[in-house]
């Protein structure tokens, strides 16, 4: 029991202290999932749009696609990605591997379908009226798209914030592209992994009590937006 | 009298999954004046008015408007900002009533200072200056209703199309929209409604056309008010008025 007591104190003791190596990688970790989730919001929110508001004929086959992606298991995108920026890959010369952009690069493959398919059920269940109503008042398609993603504001900000959640927890694509490289690439998660194999319980207890407590304020804030939105609705 | 026309119909024909909803040979609006679309259920009162607001556009057949064949061009932006549309069952956006009423002008680019003057005026006129700052989703029935209208009138369109504005509101908003719409509309306007109330029919009419099956029945113009309307069905006050 000891032991856990122990490492429990030590990590907290971590924490308070801001230990520099413990902030470095959770800073780290931050950098990259913010920017990845950043750059998915920026292309699944028209993706979202131009799936939930148009008729096409392979509508349903995109959707069955879409949903199928939902449950993509990150270290399929981590070798596809590989594949990509590995030197012998298309993107070999780039030189992404174990960068952070290469981790960014299959992190926003991995959202993209969580956060537009959480979009598309949003503007979906948009009322036809909001359309109607905006064309009626002298709306250009360009207004149009922006009173849209101004109505469903909360349910988008939701779906961003389930991307974040998705992209701070995950390993395989991190561990896979990143490389693990101390102060470049180490992130939240790959730490975690590396320092428990190395020993460290309490370096990776303290490591996970932080990525708990994010998850915990990512949740609070995606709380507290639908009950603003319900105010909003009352 | 040879009545100036503004928009005109010609061979329309909507089908809605494999089911004719409107088959028009020839319609026309007339200019600065009340003309009234009656009909009973699907009779397709309201996809006549969506496709002369140029809100759907997915129809077979020419419209003109004053002379020119409008093309059926999704944007149509410089046309539809000459048009406002008045709805059954308004549609609010998240924010409040002064927002609202702001919107089309926002939209076209004008000025803070010119939206705040507007909106002020406009307000006044239909009683709801003092519900401006309350949340749009916090107002009863009729107060929706008059900021829809608001919002229609800030714009001051060539056409003002009303789809059946009094139909879901009680009786005393009502009466504040058969005794203010009139002073409301301006005589440079022109208003198309779709309406089942034969007090505005009989007060407002300028023209009446009354749509069957998809097809105009009738189209009469009026120049004599003094003519019953018999509250109950439809074809009774046109059978009185031809």
């Amino acid at each position: 029991m000891d032991y856990y007591s122990d490492a429990i104190l030590r990590a907290l003791q971590l924490i308070i202290s801001l230990d520099p190596e413990v902030i470095q990688v959770v800073t780290t970790s931050l950098k990259i999932s913010i920017s990845s989730t950043f750059i998915a919001s920026i292309i699944s929110m028209p993706l979202a749009v131009l799936i939930a508001r148009n008729k096409f004929k392979t509508k349903k086959f995109i959707n069955i696609i879409l949903n199928t992606m939902l449950s993509l298991p990150t270290v399929v995108v981590g070798i596809f990605v590989y594949s990509l920026i590995s030197r012998r890959g298309v993107l070999g010369e780039l030189d992404l591997l174990f960068t952070p952009i290469g981790i960014i690069i299959g992190q926003v493959i991995l959202i993209i379908p969580l956060i537009t398919a959480l979009i598309r059920n949003v503007i979906f269940s948009m009322d036809e009226k909001l359309y109607k109503t905006a064309t009626s008042m002298g709306a250009s398609r360009r207004q149009k798209f922006k009173l849209l993603i101004l109505e469903a504001r909360y349910g988008i900000i939701g779906a961003v914030i389930a991307g974040f959640g998705r992209v701070l927890g995950e390993i395989g694509v991190s561990m896979m592209l990143g490389g693990n490289i101390k102060g470049v690439t180490r992130t939240i998660t790959t730490a975690m992994s590396l320092e428990t194999n190395k020993g460290r319980f309490a370096f990776a207890l303290a490591l996970g009590i932080i990525l708990l407590s994010l998850s915990f304020l990512i949740n609070f804030v995606t709380y507290f937006l639908q009950e603003g939105k319900n105010y909003a609705r009352r | 009298m040879q009545e100036d026309k503004i928009i005109e119909v010609k061979k329309i024909k909507k089908i809605c999954r494999d089911k004719t909803i409107l088959d028009i040979e020839e319609f026309a609006v007339l200019k600065n004046k009340f003309n009234f679309i009656i009909g009973g259920n699907g009779s397709g009162k309201t996809s006549l008015l969506n496709i002369l607001s140029l809100i759907d556009q997915n129809y077979k057949g020419e419209l003109f408007y004053e002379g020119q064949s409008i093309n059926k061009d999704e944007q149509n932006l410089k046309l539809r900002r000459k048009f406002s549309v008045i709805w059954q069952d308004p549609y609010l956006y998240r924010g409040n009533v002064f927002y609202n009423i702001a919107l089309p002008l926002k939209l076209r680019g004008v000025d803070q200072n010119s939206i705040n003057k507007k909106v002020r005026a406009v307000a006044a006129r239909l009683e709801i200056e003092n519900f401006l700052e309350q949340s749009a989703h916090t107002l009863s029935g009729g107060e929706k209703q008059k900021t829809s209208i608001a919002r229609a009138l800030i714009t001051e369109p060539e056409i003002l199309f009303v789809d059946e504005a009094t139909t879901n509101l009680d009786e005393e908003s009502i009466q504040f929209f058969n005794s203010h719409f009139a002073d409301l509309v301006t005589d440079e306007m022109t208003v198309v409604m779709v309406s089942h109330d034969s007090r505005q029919i009989k007060e407002l009419a300028d023209q009446i056309t009354l749509l069957k099956g998809g097809k105009v029945e009738i189209t009469k113009t009026i120049n004599n008010f003094n003519f019953e309307l018999f509250g109950a069905g439809i074809e009774a006050p046109i059978a009185e008025i031809v």
